[in-house]
């Protein structure tokens, strides 16, 4: 991927870039990727992008925390340090279960970020090599890889769905 | 197709419910299980007219709160809402009713309203200036009263909207958004008095402070699963095709959020009470542990973790089938909520009077009869307990429910154990019961559908719903 030249062409508004991705399809283009400022509803679906996988990680990682706080507090509380509280038993669920649910929503939003990080690339010190900066403001991106589709389609392409500008860069 | 139209067959089917609900109602009157005071009668009539009362006051509560919050995407379908709101009507003419019936003396579900008890029962008497017969009959009738004027404020205005279209400064709007805001503070606070008054006081002895919001979510809750309901059979049926997948999945969204909401306040309420231990409160929990673990523990089980398990993902929510799956049994499973509200206190209460009626005061206190305790008739019974001994008597009822050796009276009812249908477990007859509950309130939604268009086209939120995505 490092020598390859894309070609690239910005939209000012998600409808027309919403218009732009059917067409693309329509015509069966490849594209390399597309760039929003923000989650644009219905898009995942036109592009033919398969369901993210991040909540199943979230699931698991809610239960470990459910996990880790019952049974922590359990041991802790009838084998380590037994200690009675307001002359409760030992082992006092009902006293466990708010502890357990935050532990439980405390890991899987830690859990999920950390995986959402990873899986995109982001992080502190990572240096990210983005197209434009402004598909991080306002505008929208469609982006072609040079092998899929050369630059004089590309451009009429770009030309025929109104897109404001159209770029080339090596990556 | 703009308007609904109520057929026959709907409409018999319907009245065939409403019919079992009556036969089922009368059944139980002359049931052998009930009781000398027709107990089990008048806990069901409270049961469910309770029950059903809240739905559509919750109903139209949700529709003005969305109103004040310019919300925009229930639009399509709010004519569900504004008819669930109008029946209204018969809750008031029921909990009237039961109002009326308590205000004469016909009935023993409140442990309050039998002067004798309160005479000698300091926290009655204490409970006295609002715990009575006025404020129940005529607080009722005022406060649904008012519920049903802004029902029917709500109703009005939004077929007005639509006659006369938005207008160029969307006066009707405003006006419907002023009643709307108005009914807020009006509907928090009456709410909360109805149910200490309907519900949390039959147990007079008990209260708790968060009692008016778990009721209230339980309520919302089986509000939004007869929405889901009804949604689902109408566009089966070939109406509301403009109500898609996405609004279904925001009422999904509302069903799951709302379910773990009331096992919150659940939660809170048991854990507070379990964590003070103050008697005067665990009597509430200790008698629904130890004699209803069915119910108790089921409860958990039906409201919380199925829909939390069902619902969780994304899909479930989007998928017809799973949707009317989870809305029919949480459903039942709030109804069910109510009856563990009502039916502990309403049979401890009638044994209560029972035995004071039987005049046998014995002094054996180690054995009270579980069997007194499930509400059928304790005539003659001895039977140790003063008022004030209320919770510690409730304590000795678990452990003596197992070998009650003591003779009791022989009314042809016999012994069900520890299990006593219509108390501990709905029976058939409350199911029938329930069944003509909602036969009537799903006739009275039908028939106000079917009096107007189903979408309101003027509704200036209408192309925001139209086009809503989840």
């Amino acid at each position: 991927m490092a020598h390859n030249k894309v070609i690239y062409g910005l939209y000012n508004d998600e409808e027309d870039l919403m218009r732009a991705v059917k067409v693309a399809k329509d015509q069966h283009l490849e594209i390399m990727d597309v760039y929003t400022p923000f989650p644009v509803h219905g898009l995942d679906p036109i592009l033919g992008l398969s369901e993210s996988r991040l909540h199943i990680a979230g699931f698991i990682y809610g239960m470990l925390g459910t996990l880790t706080a019952f049974l922590g507090m359990s041991w802790i509380f009838t084998k380590d340090w037994p200690v009675i509280f307001g002359g409760k038993p030992y082992w006092s669920v009902p006293a466990f279960i708010p502890i357990t649910f935050e532990l439980t929503v405390l890991f899987a939003s830690i859990g999920m970020v950390v995986t959402f990080y990873v899986v995109s690339g982001l992080g502190p010190g990572v240096v990210n090599n983005y197209l434009d900066p402004r598909i991080t403001d306002d505008k929208f991106c469609i982006a072609f890889d040079e092998h899929d589709l050369d630059a004089s389609s590309a451009g009429s392409f770009f030309k025929e769905t109104g897109a404001s500008e159209v770029h080339e860069k090596s990556l | 197709m703009r308007t609904f139209e109520f057929n026959n067959r709907l409409r018999i089917t319907l009245l065939v419910g409403i019919a079992i609900g009556l036969l089922c109602l009368g059944l139980t009157w002359f049931s052998a299980s009930d009781d000398g005071f027709h107990s089990r009668f008048w806990s069901n009539v409270l049961h469910n007219s309770a029950f059903f009362t809240m739905i559509s006051a919750l109903a139209a509560f949700f529709l003005a709160a969305s109103v004040t919050a310019w919300a925009g995407w229930y639009t399509v379908f709010k004519r569900v809402w504004e008819s669930m709101g109008l029946f209204l009507v018969f809750g008031l003419i029921m909990m009237g009713l039961i109002g009326l019936s308590v205000y004469m003396g016909w009935n023993h579900l409140y442990h309050w309203n039998d002067a004798a008890s309160v005479e000698t029962d300091t926290i009655l008497q204490g409970k006295k200036g609002f715990l009575n017969k006025g404020w129940y009959f005529f607080g009722t009738l005022v406060i649904v009263g008012a519920w049903f004027f802004f029902a029917t404020r709500f109703r009005a205005l939004s077929l007005q909207e639509e006659k006369e279209g938005a207008g160029d400064d969307f006066q009707v709007h405003r006006r419907l958004r002023f009643f709307a805001a108005a009914f807020l503070p009006i509907f928090g606070f009456t709410m909360c008095a109805v149910v200490w008054l309907w519900i949390m006081s039959v147990d007079a002895h008990w209260y708790s402070t968060l009692f008016a919001w778990y009721t209230g979510a339980s309520a919302f809750v089986s509000m939004i699963c007869l929405t889901i309901l009804v949604l689902q059979y109408l566009r089966g049926k070939g109406y509301y095709q403009n109500v898609t997948v996405e609004h279904m999945h925001d009422l999904g969204k509302l069903l799951f959020a709302f379910s773990i909401f009331w096992t919150y306040l659940w939660f809170s309420q048991y854990m507070l009470i379990w964590y003070a231990n103050v008697g005067e409160e665990t009597g509430y929990f200790h008698t629904r542990i130890n004699e209803y673990p069915v119910l108790f523990y089921g409860n958990l089980i039906i409201n919380f973790l199925v829909p939390f398990f069902v619902l969780m993902r994304n899909d479930t929510k989007r998928k017809a089938g799973t949707l009317v799956f989870v809305a029919s049994i949480v459903l039942l499973g709030h109804w069910i909520d109510y009856f563990q509200m009502v039916k502990p206190g309403v049979a401890h209460t009638a044994h209560e009077l029972a035995a004071h009626d039987g005049g046998h005061h014995g002094a054996d206190t180690k054995h009270l009869d579980a069997h007194d305790d499930h509400g059928h008739d304790a005539k003659g019974h001895s039977q140790g307990h003063d008022a004030k001994d209320h919770s510690h008597g409730h304590a000795d009822h678990g452990h003596d429910a197992k070998d009650h050796s003591q003779g009791h009276d022989d009314h042809g009812h016999g012994d069900h154990g520890s299990f006593n249908i219509g108390f501990t477990i709905p029976g058939f007859l409350e199911i029938g019961t329930f069944l003509g509950y909602l036969s009537l309130f799903l006739f009275f939604v039908f028939s106000s559908l079917s009096r107007s268009t189903l979408t309101s086209e003027n509704d200036p939120f209408i192309e925001e719903s139209l086009h809503h995505h989840a």
